[in-house]
């Protein structure tokens, strides 16, 4: 076994992650210099437990409801902001092209409506599942996976800085 | 980490009972998140009760204060709660999860990053800062060995928060949400290798930063 090997394990045998193997224990045994640096790391591991983080707070779940209620009040804020970005507003209009297209086209020819039925009620709901459904899903999602797009970011910083 | 046994018996850690499909069942993580998909909202309520301790702790220690923190948690909650529809269990739930936090944690540090206040704290009140109280119930501290206590806690806080940011991020994770090389790496995007550099070269600064304090 050597150094290296142990070594990259350390904060996780420090940390209490995982247990040292026979061969790892054999190791620290007889070579000081690795004991040493795991004595070093367990103390700055006991140190960092001393930091404390606080409970939720008892208003966490109340304030949490509220913002959900909130998020369930407005299921449809999604739709104008659709128009304002050129993809999704193109993707949609030619979407609702093709619907109407379809729609008079069935009518006129082999699939009839009944007569109480009226284009409002077909285009009213949104089936899950459909197009439409699945544009509002991407739509909602935008948010979350443009954020993704950060960690990304992440990685261009370096850690060079506070490391010389 | 992900596999949480889901007794609507069992007590405290998540307490909030399932809906009867679910209750005295195993389900992992990912599998309840497909129950939300489908509209079940103890499921959501579960999830909530199992993960909004570690992700209050988690954002208490990325962001400055108690407050911030518990929004930053709430505002994850709010983003599971936004995607259930198009969430795919590709990824374990937590590396999702913490990805999601992640994110926001990031960008709040960067939008608050001119804000620095500097830290007052006195023995006896809880320090708005750190969170922390630094009466000791015994009472066996003096007013001085208290001092001492609040210095290193102030420390430990700093030398923290002057990481870089992905070390910072992967000692959070690491030390106190408990997650193993192979999730932080996949939080982070890093292979594990690098993360396990990172983690190194993240608790080498420590060490010799907080030497005086050892
Ligand atoms: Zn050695």
């Amino acid at each position: 076994m050597k150094c290296d090997e142990i070594r990259e394990k350390m904060p996780d045998v420090a940390a209490g992650l995982i247990a040292a193997t026979g061969d790892e224990s054999k190791h620290l045994a007889t070579c000081d210099a690795c004991a040493g640096k795991l004595a070093e790391f367990r103390q700055t591991m006991a140190l960092l437990d001393e930091w404390q983080a606080p409970e939720p707070s008892p208003y966490f779940d109340v304030r949490l409801q509220a913002r959900l209620r909130e998020e369930m009040a407005k299921p449809q804020a999604g739709w104008l902001q659709w128009f304002r970005r050129p993809v999704l507003a193109t993707a949609l209009t030619l979407l609702m092209g093709i619907g109407v297209g379809l729609f008079f086209t069935r009518g006129r020819g082999i699939y009839n409506p009944g007569p109480d039925q009226s284009i409002a009620e077909n285009f009213g709901s949104v089936e899950p599942g459909s197009a439409v459904s699945d544009l509002q899903a991407l739509e909602k999602n935008h948010e979350l996976y443009a954020d993704f797009e950060l960690l990304d970011d992440l990685q261009v910083q370096d850690d060079v800085v506070a490391n010389p | 980490m992900d596999r949480g046994v889901l007794m609507a018996s069992v007590g405290s850690q998540p307490s909030s009972g399932l809906s009867p499909a679910m209750a005295g069942m195993e389900f992992s993580d990912a599998e309840v998140m497909l129950r939300v998909r489908t509209g079940d909202q103890s499921a959501f309520d579960y999830l909530v009760q199992k993960y909004r301790r570690p992700l209050v702790g988690f954002m208490y220690r990325m962001a400055r204060n108690t407050a911030a923190a518990e929004d930053l948690a709430q505002e994850v909650f709010l983003r599971v709660y936004r995607s259930r529809e198009t969430y795919e269990p590709s990824a374990k739930f937590t590396t999702w999860l913490y990805r999601i936090a992640t994110n926001l944690a990031v960008n709040h540090a960067r939008d608050t990053r001119h804000e620095r206040p500097e830290v007052t704290v006195s023995i006896d009140e809880p320090d708005e800062d750190t969170g922390a109280t630094f009466e000791v119930p015994d009472g066996t501290l003096t007013a001085e060995q208290a001092m001492v206590r609040r210095e290193r806690l102030l420390a430990i806080r700093r030398k923290v928060e002057a990481l870089p940011e992905r070390q910072r991020l992967a000692v959070i994770m690491h030390k106190y949400q408990q997650m193993d090389y192979k999730q932080i790496a996949e939080v982070l995007k890093l292979s594990e290798s690098a993360t396990k550099s990172l983690l190194f070269r993240a608790y080498e600064t420590l060490r010799e930063q907080l030497k005086e304090f050892v």
